[in-house]
Parts: C-alpha cells; structure tokens; sequence
C-alpha cells in the first residue's frame, strides 16, 4: 500500500491506483466528464486536474498513478480556475438547449458549469447546427450537444465488445456516430445513454417524456435473463417511464443489456389481461373474480371426484416469483393433493440440476456472475453466452481482456467468437462428440492425474467409450480439425485455473442432458470442483422457480406427460407459461391441451395457449406485485410493487391462495409478509439440505444425432434466442419490437444463392412436422447448411417444426426450405 | 480485396505488435497503397483483417489528412502554398493547373489522369515553389516547367 495525502486527508491506495480512484475509494469528489470505472484512463476532458505539490503543472487524476508521499489539492483556488476555463471552452461549442434536453437535472455538464461555471464567456465560437440522427429504433445521436468525451465509444468498444460507435473526423467537425454514417444498428444496450455526460445521447422511448426531477426512481430487478441485474425505474404519475442502470446499484453494478432497459414496457401491452374471462363457446366473456374462480374450483373438485387428482397437473413460470411458485406447488398439494408439477424448465435448466446430481452428487451448483475472472482459460461450450445472458457476456469479455484465454465452441459467428483465441467451430448439436474427443486427448496423453482419477466410479467405461472418439473421428463428426481439437484439449488441461461454461434452455436445441454431463465428465477428469461448470438458468426467476418445488417428484407426471401426452390428464393449470410458443413441438402439444376437460390458464396477457382455455385468469407483472427472484447465482434478491396493478389483475400467488379457499383448502399466507417470510424459511431450509459431500461419477455419454439431414430435409435448423428478446414476454415490448418485431431465418450466403433467396424474401421452411414461412436474412454469420431462427414470436410458431427428446445431446431437426417469394 | 503478397505484409505488420490495434496505421497505408485511396469496403477490409470495429478504422483514418477519402486519379500532384512557395508564386500555378488541366484543390480530373491537394510545406523553401507528383520532387517550378513535368505522368 502507498500513503499519500488528498485534501489534507492522509489516505492508503494500491500501487498502480490512480489518484482518481485513490479519491473515490476514500470519498474525495474530484470532478471528471470523460472517466468511468469500466474504462481505460482517457484524460480527454481535463476536469479532472489535481495540483500535486512539487509538482511544476497541474495533473490529471484518472491518469496519474499514486506515488508515496504524494500530497493533493483537488480543489485548490488554481484548480478552480483551470476547471472553469476547460467548461467556458466546451460551452464555446455546446448548445444551450437544456430547455429542451432531456438530460437536464441529471446531466454532468450542467452540474458541473453549476457549480464552476462563471456567467460571461470570453470567447465567441462556432455551434453544430446538424439534426439530430433519428434513424435508429432506440437510441438517438444528438451530436450538437456532444463533448467529445469518448464514453460512449469507449464503453462499446472496449467494454460491450461491440464498437458500434467512432468519432469520426478531426477537431471541431468531429462526430460520434457509426463508422459511415450509416443508421446505428448494435446491441441496442443503451450503455452509452447511461454514460453520456451531456444530452448527446438519448433514449428514444424516453424522449420528451418527463423532466428528470418529476420522475420517482425505484429499484427493481430485472424481469428477463437470469443474471437478475437492477433496473432503476423513471416512473411518473404512476408509469414507469425509463429504466437506467446506476454504477453501484444491484449485483451487475448498473450494467444492463437493452432487454432491461428498454423491454419494461411490455406490461404496457394492449394484450394485457384486465379481468377473468371464461370461455362461452368460441368466445371469452368476461367474468368476476368470484364467478371465475367458484367456476374453477367446482370443475377441479368434480374432475377430482370422478377421476382422483392424479388427472389434475400445474405447469409453474421462471418468470413468476418465488412465492408464486411456491404457492403453485401448495395449491397442488394441498387444495388439489396432486404432485404433477412442472415447467418449461424440464428441457432447460433442470438438465442442469440433473448433471450437478449425476455427476457430483449435489443438488445444485448456483453460478457465479464473476467466475470468469481470475481464470487462465474459459471454454464456453455452443452457448451464445453474450446474448442469452448479456451481462455475463461482458464479464467473459472482461476476462478476455485481462487475459484469459478464450476457447468458444460455436457452430455460428458470435460476439464471443469475434473475441475468442480459438474458435472451435463445430457442426451444430455436436458438442458431445467434441468433448469426448477432447477427453481422449487427455487421456491418451496423460494429462491428468491417472492415480487419483482412475479410482472415481465410471472411469473405466469412460475410458473404453473415449476408444470411439480418437481425433480423426471427431474431427470427421464435428467438422473441427484434429490439431484445432489437440491444441484446445492441451490449452484446457494444463491450465491452473479454468472453467467451462454454457446455457440449457428450452428454446435452444443444439443441447441436452448428455452435452452437460459430458462437461462434468471433462472437469472430474482433469480433477477439477463443480464450480468450474457454470451453467446460466435462463429466466429472471428459473432458479427461485425450481427451489420453490416445481418439479415432479418422480412418480409424478412431468411436461412430457401433461403437454406431449394427449389423455393424460383431464385438468391442467398452467400459470405464466405459453408452452405452444415456447416449447417444441407445438402441434403435439395442442393436441394434448384439446384433449382436456379443463385448461386454466393465468397469465399477464393474452397467449396462444390461453386462447384455448376454458377460464383465463389476469396475473399481475413483476412491477406490480412483491416478491423475490432467485437469479442463476440462487441468490435471492426481491422485486417490489412499483406501480399499479393492471385492472383487476392480482399476483399468482394470491389468486391461488383465494383458489384454494374456494376449494375448502386454508393455503395460510393471509398477507404477503406472510408468505415470503414462510418461503424465505422453506428456501434457506433446502439450501441447508443441498450442503452434501461431493460424490464424482463418470457418465460416459455418446454423441447420439436424434435427427441429422438427408436427401429430403437438406438443412439442419437450430432454433436460439435473439439479443432484443428473452422468451416470449418481450416480444409484447413496444421498444423492443422497434428492432426486432418478427422472426426471421438466418441462411448462409451461399445456400441463399442456391436458392436465389435475397434478405427478406420468403421462405417456406418445412421439417417432418409441419412448415412454416418466414422472412430470410442471408448472412454469413452460420455456416451453409445450417439455418437459424428465433423461438420467441407467436407470429412464427417455429415450434410446429420441432421435435421433443428430453435426454439427448441435442434436440436440432432436419428441414427443408423453399424460396416462395415469387408464388 | 488484398492478394495473397498483401496480406502477408498485413500479417507481418500484426506480428510487429502486441494487439491487432496498433497495427491499424500501417494497414491503412498498405491499403491506400493498394487501392489508391480508403473506400468504405478498404476500410471495412482492414477492419475485418484486423478484427476491430469499422468505426475504429474509419475513426482513425479520418483523423490523419494523409489518407484519401476520395476516389483519387492515376497520379496525385501535390503543390505547397505555404509562405516561400506563396510568395515566389505558388498561387499562379495554381491558377494555372486549375486553367491547363482543369484541376481543383482536392479534386480529381474528369479523366482520372491527376488528382490535386494543395500541401502544407514540404521543406524546399530554398528553392521554392515546390511539388510532388507521387512520390517524385521538383522544385524551383514555373508554368512551362510543369508542363514539361506533367507531360511524363499520362
């Protein structure tokens, strides 16, 4: 540690620190436009100037390193002077339009010649009188306000990874914008609106909505990825307006992705839920909480009487809290005394809950947000890490630049493959085959601890099944060569400190249980803990969702009974979940929902699946009710009404509360306070029983294609998430709509040409189940004979093409495509 | 786009360096050389070899005036009319390409055969006015000098 003195206050920093941060660590304010924790040193704006005794001029403090025995001034008559100078310069050229500017109340600059300023200037210049850039959907260039700070590029480039903006040009004319003054097309994270000092950067949806000082902020966690970051609600009048990250709030650190930032507005849907409808022939009518629920509760009790209630199942939500959940599953019990409860998550997550308890003989393995750090490799295996999970995404990045070294394992272009030292790029759903070859390797070559490992169950069948996967072989089923294979399989083994890391989720097919239980056989081999496997739940709330109970228990119907199996059930009650968009399938899936009596579904608003329900019932959002998420760290974080309930609509939990007092069953939780404190203890009781000793076993897992290309179905689809969407939820979001509104088939370029297929033409996309159409966007970013598409949109039912397979290496299904443009 | 030579030099310039990024001036000045002048594809070609953002390269660029963002002719005149060149009458020649040749200050001929910027000094007050055509200097210049000049450059 280096002693010195700021402001007459004697202080301790690390070697290295600049004497910015030395100041922030301990409290000093010292003025800056240009600097930012996340971001290299800049010194472009010279606000920031300290006077360091002895010294013959003034310093920069955010980049000027601490010295021993260094002493301050951050605010010395002559440092006053030189800041008032540096902001009478930059109004020479800034407009003073804040009557106007949306950033006025909270903006650097104005606070800033607030407290400096002086009220004649001595020097008459030239202002920018372009327009504003409009173009694009979200996020507006207003460049006569900008500073030139360089935030805005500087946090895209260096910090998202994206570098969608430059300053283009030299001295006055410069200007932020895209590299040719082209429409800005990025991630739409809106990072830079959060970090621009002036109004230079705006937020469309916001714009000219309110005065700074009108809004109310409250905090609330975001209702999208499972990374669970902090949204810091604008609401006015009861609205929320805007939501914006702030540095030091919430476990991301005010780092948001554009689904938080802007995606909030889907609870302003005009497909929101107002009040119960009950269906009446061919149409729904509304109805009373009272006449909708009696109606419920008397069909549930005669189903139950006639048939028992193992005919009566519940599908649960990851978007709906903890508590709902939980009371979801109490309901079950107690009020309906079924156990058939499960999610979504049955192909997704709770693979990886299978894996953590097959592998390591653990309940579960919560992951950590900042795991990536510190790591010599990170290995991220046909995840699209930056889009599933964006702020996790950046902390991948982050290793990158502080030197991890980043294998990704993708069968398509990436964020992360743009930023990787080694791309594998491998055949889409061949995952297991790539990890058993990588296993062969180590084996073959000795770099692992033979001694110790050889003694864990399942080795030996592990080493004979490694026979089938020399490299040739591998190289010959994943498309990957042999030397890229031995190379990565090396870099990883011998590295101290690593980590593998992936999604599983229901909307991606390109992998299952196998894919997860062949990367824990990779980290026992290579004698490593369970927190070097790092597998993201999907959803705000998948982890809260699952600890909450909703799985069946195992002679319990789960989904591939209740939605893949027509007859099994006579009464299904389905909260917060669209398994007709959402989930493969979907014909399969429509077929078994007709062939119930009895379908309620309750949901924020209206869905395919609720459309074929006999009562629908209005759930509050996550803005609009209390409660707690459990993000992909298990870690507990509440969400708190922020605004008004829609209509009549009430939270889950509590309309399953009232349900089952109508059935003649006391759920308790008279209040809220209530049931979160019961929760609270029943989750902190599970957490205690999870804490059991590690037992390693080898699963051996083939690579098993369920169904690969042939003469006919030429294409392999692979279905994934788009970075503007998170399920189905946010496809209801104005904002988010504004970039991407429609599905969409990703197609190589050269399969295009075969084709004749330009972007946007239309396409007829058929597999063994049923056809499609959809709009093309020809790309290189996957290979030929591979097409994509997003699951997200009702308006694409890309679930009529897909096949359900709970335990296999991938689900990817074998179409066909058809240029229908001219017909 | 580059031929196999070309990127090899790029590679070897890559290899100078500890990132990609600080290989970027002496991509660009390949890619001029190459193309005569930095389109939107050259410069999304270096981004794309280099593998940074677009708007990095185009960033840079535009901030050096020594790289063209104009298609430019067969041959590049540069003419100096900073002070000895100006006073010894740099601005009649000027005139007299714009009159001759029909050349513009940061223009290019309708033919293609010159393109013309007018330079800061090039160091040859001694023996002012002074120019370079692509690389090649001359000095002590008047209008029949340079006609004589430009006759060699078709």
């Amino acid at each position: 540690m280096i002693e010195l003195t700021i402001d007459g206050k004697k202080i301790a920093a690390e070697k290295g620190t600049t004497i910015l941060e030395a100041a922030r660590q301990n409290g000093i304010k010292i003025p800056n436009l240009c600097f930012d924790k996340r971001l290299k040193p800049y010194g472009g704006c010279r606000m920031c100037v300290v006077e360091i005794e002895g010294g013959r001029k003034l310093a920069s403090a955010c980049g000027h390193p601490v010295k021993a025995g260094m002493v301050i001034h951050t605010n010395s008559p002559k440092v006053r002077r030189v800041r008032q100078s540096v902001l009478e310069f930059l109004l020479v050229h800034h407009p003073l339009d804040c009557p106007e500017c949306d950033k006025a109340g909270e903006c650097a600059l104005q606070d800033l010649v607030f407290e400096y300023g002086k009220p004649e200037t001595r020097f008459a210049g030239e202002k920018k009188h372009a327009p504003p850039d409009v173009r694009g959907p979200l996020i507006e260039l207003i460049s006569n306000r900008c500073i030139l700070c360089g935030k805005c590029v500087r946090i895209c480039a260096q910090h998202q990874g994206r570098g969608a903006l430059g300053i283009i040009g030299r001295g006055f004319p410069s200007v932020v914008q895209p590299a040719f003054g082209e429409i800005l097309e990025c991630d739409y994270c809106g990072q830079c609106i959060d970090i621009c000092p002036t109004g230079a950067l705006i937020s469309k949806p916001y714009k000219y909505k309110a005065r700074p000082w009108f809004l109310e902020e409250k905090e609330n966690i975001c209702p999208f990825c499972g990374v669970g970051c902090t949204l810091t609600l604008g609401i006015r009048e009861g609205k929320i307006l805007r939501a914006r990250g702030k540095e030091g709030v919430g476990i991301t650190d005010g780092n948001l992705c554009g689904r938080g930032r802007f995606g909030f507005d889907n609870i302003y849907t005009e497909k929101r839920l107002k009040t119960p409808l009950i269906k009446q022939g061919d149409e729904f009518r509304q109805a009373s909480w009272e006449e909708a629920l009696t109606y419920i509760s008397k069909v549930l009790q005669a189903i139950r009487k006639a048939n028992g209630p193992d005919v009566i199942g519940a599908i649960g939500s990851p978007r709906c809290t903890a508590e709902d959940n939980y009371m979801l599953r109490k309901f079950m019990e107690s009020a309906v005394g079924s156990k058939n409860i499960d999610s979504s998550e049955a192909l997704g997550y709770a693979n990886a809950l299978k894996t953590y308890n097959l592998s390591f003989g653990i309940k579960n393995n919560p992951a950590a947000l900042t795991s990536p750090l510190g790591k010599d490799v990170v290995f991220v295996l046909e995840s699209d890490l930056s889009i599933t999970h964006p702020v996790f995404g950046l902390n991948i990045l982050q290793a990158k630049r502080e030197g991890s070294h980043l294998i990704v394992a993708d069968y398509r272009k990436t964020k992360l493959t743009k930023h990787s030292d080694a791309w594998l790029n491998l055949k889409p759903g061949t995952l297991v085959a790539l990890l058993n070859g990588i296993m062969k390797v180590i084996v073959d070559r000795g770099l692992f601890n033979r001694e110790n490992i050889s003694k864990i169950e399942g080795f030996s069948s592990l080493e004979k099944m490694l026979n089938e996967y020399t490299p040739d072989k591998v190289s010959g089923i994943a498309g990957v060569s042999g030397e890229a294979l031995i190379e990565a399989a090396e870099t990883f083994a011998k590295a101290p400190k690593r980590l593998l890391t992936m999604s599983l989720s229901a909307s991606e097919n390109t992998k299952g249980l196998s894919s997860a239980l062949s990367a824990a056989n990779l980290l026992i081999l290579l004698g490593e803990e369970p927190s070097s496997l790092q597998i993201l739940a999907e959803y705000c709330n998948t982890s809260g969702m699952l600890e909450a109970g909703i799985m069946p228990l195992e002679d319990a119907k789960g989904v591939m009974d209740m939605l893949y199996n027509p007859g099994s059930l006579r009464a299904l009650y389905i909260m917060g979940e669209d398994p007709i968009v959402n989930m493969p399938n979907t014909r399969r899936i429509i077929e078994t929902l007709k062939s119930l009596e009895f379908l309620v579904v309750q949901d924020i608003a209206m869905t395919e699946t609720a459309a074929l329900a006999n009562v629908i019932l209005p759930a509050s959002s996550w803005a609009e009710k209390n409660g707690s998420f459990l993000n992909s760290e298990g870690r507990r974080q509440e969400i708190y009404k922020v605004v008004d309930a829609t209509g009549e609509s009430m939270p889950d939990w509590q309309i399953l509360r009232n349900l089952g007092l109508m059935i003649g069953s006391n759920l308790g939780a008279k209040s809220f306070e209530d049931l979160s404190k019961e929760v609270k203890n029943y989750l902190s009781q599970k957490s205690e029983e999870t804490k059991k000793d590690i037992k390693l076993t080898f699963h051996p897992t083939h690579y098993r294609p369920e169904e690969i290309s042939d003469k006919e179905f030429t294409y392999t689809m692979v279905t994934r998430d788009v970075l503007q969407h998170s399920g189905i939820m946010s496809t209801r979001s104005e904002a988010l709509r504004l970039v991407q509104a429609e599905p969409f088939l990703e197609i190589n370029e050269k399969d295009a040409e075969r084709h004749g297929i330009s972007d946007g033409y239309h396409i007829k996309i058929t597999s063994r189940r049923g056809s499609v159409y959809l709009k093309a966007k020809v790309t290189d970013a996957v290979p030929e004979g591979v097409v994509s598409t997003p699951v997200h949109f009702s308006s694409g039912m890309i679930n009529e093409l897909t096949h359900i397979s709970p335990n296999t290496c991938s689900r990817l299904d074998a179409v066909k495509i058809e240029n229908v443009q001219n017909i | 786009m580059f031929n196999e030579t070309v990127l090899k030099e790029i590679d070897e310039i890559k290899g100078r360096y500890p990132d990609f990024r600080s290989a970027l001036l002496p991509a660009l000045y390949v890619a001029q050389r190459e193309f005569g002048w930095l389109s939107h594809e050259a410069m999304s070609y270096v981004a794309r070899t280099l593998n940074l953002p677009e708007a990095m390269v185009r960033g840079t660029a535009s901030f050096y005036s020594m790289f063209k963002h104009k298609e430019a002719g067969r041959h590049l005149i540069q003419l100096c009319t900073n002070v000895s060149c100006m006073i010894l009458g740099a601005e009649r020649l000027v005139d007299f390409l714009r009159t001759k040749y029909g050349m513009e200050p940061d223009n290019t001929t309708q033919d293609g055969r010159f393109s013309l910027v007018i330079m800061e000094c090039i160091g040859a007050c001694g023996t002012a006015p002074a120019m370079l055509v692509n690389t090649d200097f001359y000095d002590n210049l008047t209008e029949g000098k340079i006609e004589e000049i430009l006759d060699k450059y078709k």
